[in-house]
């Protein structure tokens, strides 16, 4: 085919969709460097882009022109604002979560400290039990006929020690604390541990280890500072004498 | 829709603006070619909203034109070191490739992979698109081009359809429209040779 011959074939080549002997052709012209060839087939492709130019105009999503840019690494200005929007999100969240977290930190605590605290008045119960279910151990009742007495139980064994149980006690101020003293028959009293009310105006409180009933006279409470005291510094609001 | 419905209020549209600014392409080639970052901002402003509309022309699905879009721009992207910024026309190379990308797809789907694809490649060289002569694109030719095409037969307007929008070759149009090879490939003459005369006419006036 000469050029004359080729004529209505540079779209058509253009596109890619020419096959066959007139592919063959317009590629064998252009291979040659015609210069006719060459001219024609740039006039096919502003043809070409003419119509095609034509499709009715259709609106992309916004977000296309971010895909497009980190298609090619390249960030749009802009971004850096999103993204900083994003990390400061991120931040308010992190924080809230680090809060909630730190409060439920807290009440587990707490929790753990009540379950702690009960378990400790259990044992405590159980050991009293124990302690008053033993043959050994003797009773002495404190209190009874007094206008408004603290009043309760002593119970005494020599292998297990000394249990309180009393009812009626006065309210503590801030700052003090119940002293348990054993008093012997001579000589100074022994502190015997500190105790508070378990409810109030009531409480029992239990010195454990051997005692030497022989020697011991009286058991007495006072009113102590909280830190405790080397010897009584108040009047005794229980002194139950306990010779045996 | 068919082509020859579409396409005269298509030119009456945005085709005439969009022409127009092919002119202006040189300065934005070459920060392209420097591979600078706001250029491909600003590429992509200038075509990416008329490369959809061509995709999506071909394709007839959003979520896969927008893929073929962001496809067309990273091998423009990555072919602009090849583009002559003084000699070359930006935008009728971004049709091409948004183009072939579509067709490349519609094969694809169709099953119609063949050596076509290598052909459609070629046929993205940057080298083909400088150039162009300064009235090639000019708003002149344009009217003269969507003249031309209103007075195509239907015949005519759909091989042009399936040629430039479904990328049929000459014996799958004959097969798809039921005609003997030999009187598809007179529409498809007829109807390039009147539409290429009406625009040589201007140039001779």
């Amino acid at each position: 085919m000469n050029c004359e011959e080729l004529n209505d074939l540079y779209e058509l080549y253009a596109l890619g969709v020419l096959d066959g002997e007139e592919k063959a052709e317009v590629d064998a012209h252009l291979a040659r460097g015609c210069e006719t060839c060459r001219k024609n087939l740039k006039e096919a492709l502003a043809i070409n882009t003419m119509l095609l130019s034509s499709a009715p105009a259709a609106v992309p999503s916004a977000r296309l022109k971010r895909r497009v840019m980190a298609s090619v690494g390249v960030e749009r200005s802009g971004w850096g604002w999103a993204a900083a929007l994003a990390a400061a999100c991120m931040l308010v969240v992190a924080l809230w979560l680090s809060i909630q977290e730190r409060h439920r930190a807290g009440e587990l605590a707490d929790a753990r400290r009540t379950l702690m605290q009960i378990s400790a008045q259990r044992d405590r119960m159980l050991q009293a039990l124990t302690f008053l279910n033993q043959p050994e151990t003797q009773q002495v009742g404190f209190g009874r006929g007094q206008p408004i007495p603290p009043r309760g139980n002593v119970f005494v064994n020599p292998r297990s020690g000394v249990l309180l149980i009393s009812s009626n006690l006065p309210p503590l101020d801030p700052g003090k604390i119940f002293e348990m003293w054993l008093i012997p028959k001579s000589g100074a009293p022994r502190p015997a541990g500190l105790f508070q009310p378990t409810a109030p105006g009531s409480a029992f409180h239990m010195l454990p280890g051997p005692v030497d009933v022989s020697t011991l006279g009286t058991v007495a409470v006072t009113i102590e500072p909280e830190a405790g005291s080397a010897g009584p510094t108040t009047t005794p609001i229980i002194a139950v004498p306990v010779g045996f | 829709m068919k082509l020859w419905k579409i396409l005269p209020a298509a030119f009456a549209c945005g085709l005439l603006q969009v022409l127009l600014r092919f002119k202006d392409d040189a300065d934005l080639a070459r920060r392209l070619k420097a591979r600078e970052p706001h250029a491909m901002s600003d590429l992509y402003d200038r075509y990416g909203r008329i490369a959809f509309s061509l995709i999506y022309r071909i394709v007839r699905n959003t979520a896969a034109a927008e893929d073929l879009v962001q496809e067309t721009f990273l091998r423009v992207w990555n072919r602009a070191q090849s583009f002559d910024p003084q000699r070359g026309s930006l935008g009728p190379w971004v049709l091409t490739v948004a183009r072939n990308r579509a067709i490349d797809y519609l094969r694809s789907i169709d099953g119609r992979m063949s050596a076509g694809s290598l052909d459609l490649d070629r046929l993205e060289n940057p080298a083909l698109f400088s150039d162009f002569e300064d009235s090639a694109l000019s708003l002149d030719r344009t009217r003269r081009l969507k003249s031309a095409f209103e007075k195509l037969s239907p015949n005519q307007r759909m091989v042009i359809e399936l040629a430039y929008f479904e990328g049929l070759s000459q014996p799958e149009m004959a097969q798809r429209m039921k005609q003997p090879l030999g009187t598809v490939k007179t529409w498809v003459r007829s109807a390039l040779k009147a539409l290429r005369e009406e625009l040589t006419g201007v140039a001779i006036a």
